[in-house]
């Protein structure tokens, strides 16, 4: 359990913002270029992400995504988030990073 | 005419067999045995020369006219009969069957039969056609030699070949092809296809070893049906469950280690096991095994039921039940499964009327995760019948967060409420987990968001809701909804540090690896060297100024949002430590100020210092933070210093477009800035030649300047008796604002943030009113402004 622990204790600051961004449309890009867009349902605290109502953005060469609705894409497969720009704190980022930086140092 | 002999008869061959028996007289025994009385004792060679000679005639004739005395028990024998094929004429069908259906014997026979030989596989392909008897007949003596001897395919082949006209060898799988076409040129079987042929026929498919160990009568009939139906005489297995769970955790050694409770939290729980499912993991079979399902509902109802035997049930009759899941004490083995499902997620096994829903990953349709953000999982399902809401959602969200949410959801969920109910009737992967284990699993998960202040460690999502919230307060009107500070409450748990010291005996060398889950080994025995601040200093210089600037700046947030958070905390700690936090805070003020003075001991506030920190984006921002925790002179000192260091300033800051993040703390300052020094600002601010004319380029510069003015203006209506025009200096300072302002070109005049109202009260003061009109124009000011 503490191996478990260690994970994810001090690393909450991403959780924390992906969180905020529930409810929001964003475009996931995974390692293997699948580019998905969709409604970020829930996130967990390895950033696993669920979305719902996807689509795949890029012209569909994807097929077999087509019937798709949902999805879960597990968090050490996604390259990039994109998110909407108006929906982040940008000063609020930087505190949280200053203190998750402090924090790690003590 | 069958003398059909018992099992134990049977093993009298076995003792026989031990002792040393002439060939002859064995070969003699075991026909009267086989075959029965009427069992012919010629030779069989000769017998076969003369069959084979009369098959190379006649292929495919049945073989009636064939049939002599001595044949006839064989085509009684191997004509096929459905269930088919006897080695002795006293098989007919009925009493073997009988006979193997004694369990254990026939089932391993069969299993070893299936194994031995691949032919006997082909056995159950290769069905029931009839099988000329001509190739029967010829079968015969050849099944003689092959009871009889224990030789090798070869030498059986040898000894055939050399009695019928040599026949061209045919393949294993032409044979095979034949025997199911039904027509086989006897004569051209060697002894190798007979014993395939014959393993078509059935009895003679007992390879001879096997003959000594049991009666050829239960091996033919599980030959003959090779899917032999499994009884649940397995049953007696059923309670083997412990392979499924592991065991238990070996406690850590109380060395070193923290404190292992009784049993930990990562231990799965025990559970009982469906013994259905254990029969099929632990005995997988070549046989087809049907699982009957009539056999599963006298059994006590198993928590866990594998998606197949519920799709069984579900499909079944049984499953139109008149009565709704809820009712208690008459549930079924499938109510039971149903209701099972909708607590975990809602799941109409076909029958109607049930709670609706899906099963496994369920999209966000239809509702909220229940709001209870004093529980760490959220309860069994409530509310709308339509709604399903997730059991598995373990986020808690902010009050506001969840409201926003809601309201998302009801406009776009509405429509699709609907076809979602009709896709999720059938959801083949539910109910894989218990509840407690799908509790167990989320308890882990959470175990790791636990925290002892939710505020540092969710801190930017606490942060962003709030302000959100005070935003949409400033929206709507600040009457309604002042008690709804809504704040979100996550359980706090007191957080045991795990230190990990590893085992050490005394006078031992090095460390022990002695290690468990609970304390994992070090990996790494990395020492953290934590350098003094002199030492970084005498680094910093080494590194270019920017850099220097930079470092400076982030050590300065990080007092600066210590400070920031002083209030809060101070709120939240107890009694005793609020004295010890008003010193840190205090101390970090002063160190904050500190970095804006060059020289520890001078007072002032350095100029250069100042510029350094503005001449970063960052610093910028953190200034504009910062001002409002400053004390009053050296906020004053500061707004000072970025009036009289303007141009550089302006000229810094062209590339980022910042500066107006200054301008709320700055209007502050100035609003509460004495007439004196109002004026000396307005002075600074003009500076030397020139630099009215870069302020006015500037948008923050006008805006500054406008900001003055204003307060100047603001001071001397409000107040008549003001100082300000005590001195002459304002005045002037105002003309030559006018001044500048009426000969600056309007285009290279930049447009400020915003422009006071009462700019136009105080020209009019000053100018005469034909300025004025120009004034106006020029800067746009409208009289209603006023």
């Amino acid at each position: 359990m503490l191996m478990l622990m260690c994970v994810c204790v001090r690393l909450q600051l991403f959780y924390s913002f992906f969180k905020s961004l529930v409810g929001k449309d964003v475009v996931v890009e995974l390692k293997n270029d699948l580019s998905i867009c969709g409604t970020l349902h829930s996130v967990d605290q390895y950033l696993n992400i669920k979305l719902t109502d996807i689509s795949v953005t890029d012209p569909e060469k994807y097929p077999h995504m087509l019937s798709v609705k949902n999805c879960f894409i597990r968090g050490s497969v996604v390259r990039y988030v994109q998110l909407p720009a108006d929906e982040v704190d940008t000063q609020l980022l930087q505190d949280a990073a200053r203190k998750e930086a402090m924090q790690q140092k003590q | 005419m069958f003398r059909f002999q018992s099992l134990d008869e049977d093993c009298t061959l076995e003792e026989e067999d031990d002792g040393l028996i002439e060939e002859e007289d064995e070969i003699d025994q075991f026909n009267d045995d086989t075959f029965g009385a009427g069992a012919i004792d010629d030779d069989w060679q000769e017998e076969h020369k003369r069959l084979a000679g009369l098959d190379k005639k006649d292929e495919l004739t049945a073989g009636d006219d064939e049939s002599a005395d001595p044949r006839s028990p064989l085509d009684n024998r191997l004509s096929l009969p459905p269930l088919g094929f006897s080695s002795s004429s006293a098989l007919q069908s009925g009493d073997v069957e009988d006979k193997v259906s004694e369990g254990g014997l026939a089932e391993s026979l069969a299993r070893l039969i299936l194994e031995a030989d691949p032919a006997v596989a082909g056995v159950g392909a290769a069905e029931r056609p009839a099988v000329p008897s001509p190739g029967s007949t010829s079968v015969f003596p050849s099944l003689h030699g092959l009871l009889s001897q224990s030789t090798s395919v070869q030498q059986q082949q040898q000894r055939l070949s050399s009695a019928p006209p040599p026949a061209p060898m045919l393949s294993y799988q032409q044979q095979q092809h034949l025997l199911r076409r039904g027509t086989a040129p006897i004569g051209q079987m060697n002894s190798h296809s007979i014993w395939e042929n014959s393993l078509g026929f059935g009895p003679v498919s007992v390879p001879p070893g096997l003959v000594t160990h049991m009666e050829d009568s239960p091996l033919m009939s599980i030959i003959k049906e090779v899917g032999l139906p499994k009884r649940p005489p397995r049953s007696d297995e059923g309670p083997d469950l412990s392979e499924r769970v592991p065991p238990p955790r070996s406690s850590s050694p109380v060395i070193g280690s923290p404190p292992v409770r009784a049993v930990p939290i990562g231990t799965p729980p025990k559970q009982p096991m469906s013994h259905t499912l254990n029969h099929q993991i632990h005995h997988p079979t070549a046989v087809h095994v049907r699982a009957p399902v009539q056999h599963r509902f006298p059994a006590p109802f198993p928590e866990r039921l594998s998606p197949n035997t519920l799709l069984n049930i579900a499909n079944s009759p049984l499953c139109r039940s008149p009565f709704p899941p809820r009712v208690g004490p008459v549930l079924s083995q499938i109510q039971r499964a149903q209701l099972l499902n909708s607590q975990v997620a809602g799941f109409p096994r076909g029958a109607p009327g049930l709670l609706p829903g899906g099963g496994g990953f369920r999209p966000f349709f239809g509702g909220h995760p229940p709001p209870h953000a004093h529980r760490m999982v959220p309860p069994p399902p409530l509310g709308p019948p339509n709604h399903t809401p997730i059991r598995h959602n373990t986020t808690i969200l902010h009050p506001q967060h969840r409201r926003l949410l809601s309201q998302r959801l009801l406009s776009r969920g509405g429509d699709q409420s609907r076809p979602g109910l009709d896709r999720r009737s059938r959801d083949p992967y539910s109910n894989l987990m218990t509840p407690k284990e799908k509790d167990w699993v989320t308890k882990i998960q959470m175990m790791q968001l636990q925290s002892t202040d939710p505020y540092l460690d969710d801190y930017y999502y606490q942060n962003y809701y709030e302000k959100m919230e005070k935003r949409q307060e400033g929206e709507r009107d600040s009457s309604s909804r002042k008690e709804h500070t809504t704040k979100l409450i996550t359980p706090q748990v007191a957080k045991v540090e795990h230190t990990y010291r590893p085992v050490q005996f005394a006078g031992s060398l090095g460390k022990l690896t002695v290690s468990s889950v609970n304390n994992p080994r070090k990996m790494i025995d990395a020492v953290v060297t934590s350098r003094t601040d002199d030492e970084e200093k005498r680094e910093k210089q080494v590194w270019n100024k920017r850099r220097q600037i930079l470092y400076t700046v982030e050590k300065m947030y990080s007092l600066l949002l210590e400070v920031q958070d002083f209030e809060k905390r101070f709120l939240q700690v107890p009694e005793e430590e609020r004295q010890t936090l008003l010193e840190q805070h205090k101390a970090n003020t002063e160190q904050l100020c500190s970095a804006l003075r060059e020289k520890e001991w001078d007072n002032r506030v350095s100029d250069e210092q100042c510029v350094m920190i503005m001449s970063v984006r960052k610093g910028k921002r953190l200034v504009s933070r910062l001002l409002p925790f400053l004390s009053t002179p050296l906020a004053n000192a500061v707004v000072m210093a970025i009036a009289r260091n303007f141009p550089t300033l302006a000229k810094k800051d062209k590339q980022d477009q910042v500066l107006f993040w200054l301008v709320e703390p700055v209007s502050s300052v100035i609003q509460s800035l004495s007439s004196s020094l109002l004026t000396d600002l307005l002075q600074e601010l003009q500076g030397s030649e020139g630099q009215l004319s870069s302020v006015l380029h500037n948008k923050f510069g006008v805006t500054l300047l406008y900001l003055i003015l204003s307060e100047g203006e603001r001071m001397q209506s409000s107040d008549p008796n003001c100082q300000l025009m005590d001195d002459n200096r304002w005045t002037e300072l105002v003309f030559s604002v006018t001044r500048e302002l009426l000969s600056v070109p309007a285009s290279s005049l930049a447009p400020p943030l915003f422009t006071p109202p009462n700019l136009l009260s105080l020209f009019s003061r000053y100018v005469d009113r034909q300025r004025l009109e120009l004034l106006q124009d020029k800067l746009q000011i409208s009289a209603l402004s006023r």
